[in-house]
């Protein structure tokens, strides 16, 4: 049911009611003819449906959760006395052109229209209910399919095709000579990528559990580049439980290997080591890089991504150094923790 | 037979190409390379008619490793980057394999190879050339011996015409390359490089001072010390650039 139908409803709803009242009334209390007695109801009454529709004003005017309940009472009351006079006023009019006779019992009638009213008004609120929880779910289902999105979006920009695609060539290759390693290798693949999703909605993650993350990450990449890649982690155990923002070291780690590793012959060790102490959490990654490798954009752009970043969740707090000498690439991390 | 020539850092990467081709018995591999480097030796020394190259590799990317052969073989780009193999195909680059790949767009690959080593080979050095994005990032060269030196842009200080060669100078070594110091100077970031003279191409991050050397005419001083002259064409440009 849309709003405008459930509105057509309130209207007809107090037309009806108000028809049915007063022609009642005026058949027995004032012992008139049904027809004439219907006939002089009805204008009257239809009148009192755009009041009734008119309600909704006052009623969205002050709405139950935010008004106080004097405001609310105030209000309605005085609308109460304004609707049910006009309607006996304009119903006294016409019924003394029509019979040449006035209304007898003026302040039942009133009490009656007031009453009415209140129905009206009761069915108002309890439409504008429902279409304002109607509109919460709405808003919470568009929230969920921005947060999504944002997912989404994040992973993209996380996942370089370059490595997508060049893990998918490694498990083609493996599928011919060594099938049982090609299960493996997918299996890795999917691990990452759903810890990846997981963990990309969370606002913060232990330490711990980004190194995992970044372990599988260089699990993968350990099948394709072989012997060439080396890996030495350490992480005190007061680091390990320090909460972080997720995917804040993996694309450092996956610069070291593109930018890095990548660009050396013998290939190298990526060195990651975390410690806290003092209230500061302290993060170094390094790793050797050929200092006249080709400079891909992404590789500043994967920086200054994690800088910005960084600095965003720590209010500016955070310390991010990068250092490139003598054929090594260092990354420095501090956060207050 | 053709002989074929297989150049992928990733030892997988090569694995796969080894074995779509063990299943064609015309095709002979007759050097496997990890890098650029053994890739330059490798078709050097075996003069193959097939190459298939990867583009992303340390020390030489793949149209590095073009751009230092003499004579190149039939070439096949293999590659995970689709903007590569579209850029080489408009060059008309004999194919391309985007990794991964199916046996069956190999085999047809393969096809393609046999009818062109069948008939006329196309010369690589333009091509690969042409498919280096500009303004080059560093300069490769390869000296008599064999040895093959790559010199990042930032640390050229000037480059020498030498009759028909030119000379690039990096913290006192003098590198001989086959080019004309004009094509060099079209490579190079024009903002970065100027041709004060002739015979000079000069890094302007290396210019210590101006002096008037006589009249209408200049000499530039580097930061090393080294004087180089400057034509008035050469410090009208100086000029327009600082």
């Amino acid at each position: 049911m849309n709003d405008r139908t459930r509105l057509g409803l309130t209207g007809g709803l107090a037309i009806a009611s108000a028809a049915l009242i007063s022609s009642w009334f005026l058949l027995v209390r004032q012992g008139m003819d049904p027809v004439v007695a219907f006939g002089a109801a009805i204008p009257p009454s239809l009148l009192f449906g755009f009041i009734g529709l008119a309600a909704r004003y006052p009623c969205r005017a002050t709405p139950l959760r935010t008004s106080s309940a004097t405001r609310v009472l105030g209000t309605h009351v005085g609308a109460a006395v304004v609707a049910s006079g006009v309607w006996l006023l304009s119903w006294n009019l016409w019924l003394s052109r029509v019979t040449g006779s006035a209304i007898h019992d003026l302040p039942l009638m009133l009490a009656t229209g007031a009453l009415l009213y209140g129905v009206t008004v009761v069915v108002h609120y309890l439409t504008l209910e429902l279409e304002a929880s109607r509109h919460a779910e709405e808003a919470a289902l568009r929230y969920q399919v921005l947060m999504r999105e944002a997912e989404l979006r994040a992973f993209k920009a996380q996942v370089d095709p370059h490595f997508l695609f060049n893990s998918l060539n490694a498990v083609a290759s493996l599928c011919g000579s060594r099938p049982q390693d090609a299960r493996e290798m997918a299996q890795l693949m999917a691990d990452f990528f759903r810890q990846t999703l997981r963990v990309g909605s969370l606002d913060r993650i232990p330490l711990a559990q980004e190194i995992d993350l970044v372990s599988r990450y260089l699990a993968i990449e350990k099948v394709r580049f072989g012997a060439r890649l080396a890996v030495s982690i350490h992480v005190d155990a007061a680091a390990a439980d320090t909460m972080v923002p997720p995917l804040l070291l993996q694309p450092l780690i996956e610069n070291a290997v593109r930018h890095g590793i990548a660009s050396m012959v013998e290939g190298g060790t990526i060195e990651l080591s975390a410690v806290r102490n003092d209230g500061l959490l302290k993060i170094r990654i390094e790793n050797p890089a050929d200092p006249d490798r080709a400079r891909a954009r992404g590789e500043s752009i994967g920086l200054e991504n994690a800088r910005g970043r960084l600095s965003a969740i720590s209010e500016g707090r955070a310390v991010f150094r990068t250092k490139e000498s003598d054929g090594r690439f260092t990354v420095e991390i501090e956060v207050p923790a | 037979m053709i002989r074929t020539v297989i150049v992928d850092d990733e030892p997988l990467a090569r694995e796969v190409l080894r074995e779509y081709l063990a299943g064609d018995e015309e095709f002979e591999i007759v050097a496997e390379c990890a890098n650029g480097f053994e890739a330059v030796q490798a078709v050097t020394a075996h003069d193959p008619d097939v190459l298939f190259l990867d583009i992303q590799m340390p020390k030489l990317d793949g149209f590095e490793v073009l751009s230092l052969l003499d004579r190149a073989p039939v070439v096949i780009f293999v590659t995970a980057h689709d903007e590569y193999a579209l850029r080489a195909f408009d060059v008309h680059a004999l194919d391309y394999l985007l990794k991964p790949f199916s046996e069956d767009r190999f085999r047809s690959v393969l096809q393609r190879v046999r009818k062109q080593v069948a008939g006329e080979r196309t010369a690589p050095v333009s091509l690969a050339a042409s498919l280096r994005s500009r303004p080059l990032q560093r300069l490769v060269v390869r000296s008599e011996d064999g040895t093959i030196d790559v010199v990042a842009v930032a640390r050229i200080d000037y480059l020498e015409a030498d009759d028909d060669r030119i000379l690039i100078v990096t913290g006192g070594r003098k590198l001989p390359k086959q080019q004309t110091i004009g094509d060099a100077a079209a490579e190079l970031d024009p903002d970065r490089f100027v041709r004060i003279h002739r015979s000079y191409l000069l890094h302007i991050d290396r210019i210590e001072r101006i002096e008037l050397y006589a009249k209408d005419s200049r000499v530039a001083i580097l930061r090393d010390g080294t004087r180089l002259p400057v034509s008035r064409a050469g410090y009208a440009r100086l000029k327009q650039l600082l």
